[in-house]
């Protein structure tokens, strides 16, 4: 019981205004700040961080506005404006991309978010702690495996020349199916692939806000007669409606970010219309032919339209009466 | 207290698809590791032929022999350790404090605050500006280049103090009421309760530490420092890639077993790290919270 | 009290963060003062930055002889155990050219990030090794490097420079670097001897015995078990064969001149078109994997090794790789594959070459200040083409790292591993110009990768517009290649006839392909005007 001991002989110094009586609701902002001086000494090494490490470094962005060069650095190369920017709006793939992009980026909103939440869920519901605890630490072993090798077996599984899932599919129908060059077989593989190697790893986050749940809450719903369906929709679903809430304001603020790795490797000449996103557009057109602007202007495209998104969302989170991520 | 008594007999038939279901998916996504293990043993022809799936005919040790041919990669697994204890005391350090304060709706600035953060996740300078900022701060060669520029992670950081937003409010008004100031709240009943999240950030920043190898390539010249990541790229580079390069000048150059030593690489630099997991499991049971409030 | 006594340790623990981050900011914010102002962040960071101790930016006079000249070299490494100055090679290196070294070994796989920040923080060392990419090639137009196309002439070996390669390296017509030169004529065709027996066939002479040897690989059961289980050459996503099999027909490498003396892409010949009908016809009769569009390249090997295809076309040298593959499951006396140079085409004996080069060694002007200087530096660079310094950073010292018997190399067995230690990656400062150094006595696999090769100079088929550096391929270059790369997979496989790939080619004009034909051809009249 070590909270309830006394600590008013030491707070006396630090905090001379008796906790309880607050008379004026408006006090001046200086002893607002006074009062909290513990939090701002808790926030200001954060604060320096991203003052050090994320805005001093912004100066990069206005590269987006020039022809970059890195020996001549930011203040001698050419200015150029918005070049940048409207030839990429005006790239004959623009839309292409966009449409690819867009399509993907919701497929992973639709299927691939939730899979970790519902993988939580079922593991929620084990009751043999060891069985619960051995399928956690299998599943989150892909997430350790890099794409590289993800790709490599996929093609050995789903290859048309001997592969074994076109094999069995072979035996039993007759036909192969060609997975791999197939463009309407590309979005559900990379979508299949993303579950397979990160659900084991989301389903962390939910455990832990799981592992907050009031056991007395489930033992009161039990008594009451509560179906397991019940206590899942009533008390389990609602303890970590608000992690979900963040989980997926901030998964639409990378909307656009498909990843690039992954659909560089399952990207092939026969399945290109479906496979080019922003990502791959922006390594190919810019990493490999070192534009660094081009590429930085792409990605102050790409940040803009996913600050709107964080920003929207929030709002809308709020409005039905969610935590928003502020 | 066994609530199995209370289910029906569609809880009970939900409860065996459940079983099956989980014990299939875990197999799915365990059984191509296992397989990467296994051909870690094998010979580069086994691999070639494919004629095994989990137990080698001729086991090997070549590839792990070829992998700690050198003495240097143990100092690089002493050096992982070290980047990915201290990086993650760090990260937890910086994080929890920011999101503690950050947690408190009624702060000044905290607004303004938390629009930073989020900015911040979106827009960036980029590589060069990033890296001369750690060049004047005089970071070059130190292991602080590679913890401090990924301090906080804003995204962690977010859901932390998401997480502190959501802890029963009348717990600190209670320990206030007692007299702890902010940081005794923080101390001794916040992060108490939050032991869950804490494990869980924690372990999402030691992945991300011991992942790393793209900074410490940057910041660290001195190959004495580098990580066991960095040391393992290269011997994956040197056994293909460079292959060919060096091959032209050198024909009698011993091709490396480049698939068994693939695998070797993943099973060396993996497994120490997915070991983690399981030690911090026993934070993630249920009951933690009343426990702590409790004891 | 166990309470109290926490929450002080964590006041500290917190307090002590806080002095360290106010010493970061200081620094932070006093750089961005400075770097702000000047506008040059190498005009602070050449004195202060952490590892500049030694680079000696401040050269200073180097009039007496004998004083051992400070140079400063960036160039890639594949290995994590690296020589330092206490390693003899190093330091007979230092004494055979009279200079003090400081060699920058840069990881290979984050060494094009590097160059550039390197180009970027102002403080470049005084040889570097680049290739010919956007930023290097805007520093170069911008004065960061020597223009040394005057000087190779009065060095004994930069002299001997092969002028095709010099010109491939070349920017804007002025050589700024040394290359360092690698195999030209690579490539081979490799074949599975076993079947080759079998069947009484001999390697291609033409493209119809080519052929013939893919029908019979697949159809007359090569490996005589009784099966069709066999195919020809098997070939993946990665499009390599495809491009040197198109020289064979006679289609340019990347640009050719028309009738009128004006350079035009390969795919616009009827030679490309002629090539493209073979690999359709050869992909349709079964003689090609048939998921080759996308297969894995990682496995490439996988099905020669196995004994389901049994011809390779790729660098000779991987002859090597895959005979020792499968010497590994069955060991034999004899090599199991033969390779040789390309059949003869409708146009004469033709194979695709390599670039010739591996990243080329600039001089920086930041660091080199007079032409004296320079001197001095390419003389150096002049003299790491001697043969006793090709010896020496290729093998190590002799009766030290090897041994020579009868003219050859045979390097010491079981080194201590500190021993090969101080040898490793010095051969990545090696050009490779001038007289052959003496090598490694040839296995019959090697003789015959080496007599392929060299053979190769002889007909391997430049393009002419390497050296340019163009604006509109900087810009959409990636899309055009994806344009034609792909309808060529698409007409292999079928999926599209001559229309089909007549509508790429428009399609590719009109993504910004006039445009590059008309930039390249201007560069083109240009070049040949000089």
């Amino acid at each position: 019981m070590d909270t309830t001991i006394n600590h008013q002989a030491d707070m006396t110094d630090l905090d001379p205004r008796p906790s309880a009586a607050l008379p004026k609701r408006r006090r001046s902002k200086w002893a607002k700040i006074r009062k909290d001086y513990w939090l701002y000494i808790l926030l200001l090494p954060g604060l320096a961080y991203f003052i050090i490490f994320k805005y001093l470094p912004m100066w990069g962005i206005v590269i987006a506005f020039q022809d970059f060069s890195p020996f001549l650095g930011v203040l001698k190369s050419n200015w150029v404006g918005v070049k940048h920017f409207v030839n990429f709006f005006n790239n004959p793939d623009f839309v292409r991309l966009l449409r690819n992009t867009l399509i993907l980026g919701f497929y992973d909103l639709v299927f691939f978010f939730p899979a970790p939440i519902i993988a939580a869920l079922l593991l929620n519901e084990i009751r043999v702690g060891i069985f619960k605890r051995a399928v956690q630490t299998m599943i989150y072993v892909p997430h350790f495996i890099s794409m590289v090798i993800v790709a490599s077996m996929t093609y050995v599984f789903l290859t048309t020349n001997g592969g074994v899932v076109n094999e069995i599919i072979h035996e039993l129908t007759g036909q192969r199916i060609n997975f791999l060059a197939d463009p309407a077989w590309f979005r559900p593989l990379i979508i299949l692939q993303i579950m397979w190697k990160e659900t084991g790893w989301g389903t962390i986050i939910f455990l832990a806000a799981l592992a907050s749940v009031d056991v007395e809450q489930y033992e009161a719903a039990i008594v009451d007669g509560a179906s397991r369906f019940q206590r899942l929709w009533h008390i389990t679903l609602p303890a970590i409606s608000s992690t979900i809430v963040i989980l997926l304001i901030l998964r639409l603020g990378n909307f656009l970010d498909t990843g690039f790795e992954q659909i560089f490797l399952m990207t092939n000449s026969l399945n290109r219309t479906v496979a080019d996103v922003f990502d791959t557009y922006v390594y190919q057109v810019g990493i490999r032919q070192g534009a660094f602007s081009y590429s930085t202007a792409v990605g102050l495209f790409k940040s803009v339209v996913g600050i709107i998104l964080i920003y929207g969302s929030n709002y809308f989170a709020k409005k039905f009466g969610h935590e928003g991520i502020i | 207290m066994n609530s199995s008594k209370y289910d029906s007999f569609g809880e009970r038939v939900f409860d065996v698809f459940n079983y099956l279901f989980l014990t299939l998916f875990a197999l799915v996504t365990v059984l191509p590791f296992i397989y990467i293990i296994a051909g870690s043993f094998a010979t580069e022809i086994e691999l070639i032929q494919r004629k095994f799936f989990l137990f080698p005919r001729n086991p090997s040790l070549s590839a792990y022999q070829y992998i700690f041919s050198s003495d240097t990669l143990f100092r690089s697994i002493g050096n992982s350790v070290i980047i990915t204890v201290f990086g993650t005391l760090t990260n937890l350090v910086f994080t929890l404090s920011m999101a503690y304060a950050l947690s408190r709706r009624d702060l000044m600035g905290r607004n303004f605050v938390m629009n930073l953060v989020i900015f911040s996740m979106l827009f960036s300078g980029g590589m060069i500006p990033g890296y001369l900022v750690v060049k004047e701060l005089g970071l070059l060669n130190t292991y602080g280049a590679v913890i401090l520029p990924g301090a906080i992670s804003a995204f962690n950081l977010i859901v932390i103090k998401n997480f502190f937003q959501n802890l029963p409010p009348g717990l600190e008004e209670a320990a206030r009421i007692d007299g702890c100031s902010d940081i005794g709240v923080l101390w001794r009943i916040v992060l108490p309760l939050s032991k869950p999240i804490i494990a869980t950030f924690g372990l999402f920043y030691a992945v991300g530490h011991w992942n790393n190898f793209f900074s410490a390539m940057m910041f660290l010249n001195d190959s004495k420092m580098w990580p066991l990541q960095v040391m393992l790229r290269e011997i994956v580079m040197l056994s293909q890639v460079a292959v060919g390069d060096l091959s032209a000048f050198d024909p009698e150059f011993v091709e490396p077993p480049d698939q068994a030593v693939k695998m070797a690489v993943i099973v060396v630099g993996t497994v120490p790290i997915l070991l983690v997991y399981p030690f911090l499991q026993k934070h993630f049971a249920k009951g933690v919270l009343l426990g702590s409030i409790k004891g | 009290m166990k309470g109290k006594r926490s929450f002080k340790i964590m006041a500290l623990l917190i307090i002590a963060v806080m002095l360290m981050l106010a010493a970061c900011s200081g620094g932070g914010s006093n750089n961005n003062n400075s770097g702000g102002s000047t506008g040059n962040t190498s005009s602070n960071t050449g004195g202060q930055s952490s590892n500049s101790g030694n680079t000696g930016s401040g050269s200073g006079p180097a009039e007496e002889k004998p004083a051992p000249m400070k140079i400063s070299i960036m160039i890639p490494s594949f290995s994590t155990e690296l020589p330092d100055k206490s390693s003899p090679v190093w330091q007979r290196l230092e004494e055979y050219t009279n200079t003090d070294l400081e060699i920058l070994f840069t990881p290979n796989s984050s060494y094009e990030d590097m160059l550039n920040i390197t180009l970027a923080s102002g403080d470049l060392p005084t040889i570097m090794n680049v290739g010919k990419t956007p930023s290097v090639i805007s520093a170069a137009r911008n004065g960061a490097f020597w223009d040394i196309t005057d000087y190779l002439k009065d060095y004994p070996n930069l002299s001997q420079a092969h002028p095709v390669v010099l010109n491939n390296t070349s920017i804007d017509g002025k050589i700024y670097g040394i290359y360092r030169a690698r195999t030209l004529g690579r490539m081979g065709v490799t074949y599975n001897k076993v079947w080759l027996d079998n069947l009484g066939l001999q390697p291609a002479k033409t493209i119809d015995e080519f052929y013939n040897i893919l029908r019979a690989f697949t159809y007359d059961d090569p490996d005589k078990n009784g099966k069709n289980d066999t195919y020809g050459v098997v070939i993946t996503k990665y499009t390599g064969p495809w491009d040197i099999m198109q020289i064979w027909f006679g289609a340019p490498n990347k640009w050719g001149e028309n009738e009128n003396g004006e350079l035009v892409p390969d795919f616009m010949t009827p030679e490309y078109r002629e090539a493209l009908k073979f690999f359709r016809k050869i992909y349709s009769e079964g003689l090609v994997n048939e998921d080759f569009a996308v297969m894995d390249s990682a496995a490439w090997n996988t099905p020669f090794v196995n004994g389901q295809a049994g011809v390779f076309v790729d660098v000779a040298d991987n002859a090597r790789r895959l005979d020792n593959a499968m010497q590994e499951a069955a060991p034999r006396d004899e090599p199991y594959t033969i390779v040789t140079q390309a059949p003869v085409g409708p146009k004469g004996h033709r194979d695709m070459p390599t670039s010739g080069w591996s990243g080329m060694l600039v001089i920086s002007k930041s660091k080199v200040k007079t032409e004296e200087e320079l001197r001095r530096v390419l003389d150096f660079l002049d003299k790491l083409n001697d043969v006793e310094m090709k010896l020496l950073l290729g093998y190590g010292i002799e009766g030290r790292h090897y041994d020579m018997v009868d003219g050859y190399v045979v390097p010491k067995e079981n080194l201590d591993a500190a021993i090969t230690q101080e040898l490793t990656g010095m051969n990545q400062l090696l050009m490779f110009i001038g007289e052959q150094e003496p090598g490694f006595a040839p296995t019959p696999i090697n003789a015959q990768i080496a007599e392929v090769q060299k053979a190769n100079e002889a007909i391997v088929v430049g393009n002419p517009a390497e050296p340019f550096v163009s604006e509109v391929y900087a810009q959409v270059g990636q899309q055009l290649d994806n344009i034609i790369g792909d309808a060529r997979i698409q007409y292999i496989v079928g999926q599209i006839d001559d229309a089909g790939f007549d509508a790429a080619i428009e399609l590719w004009k009109k993504t910004g392909g006039d445009d590059y034909i008309r930039e390249i051809n201007e560069l083109y009249k240009a070049a040949k005007g000089k």
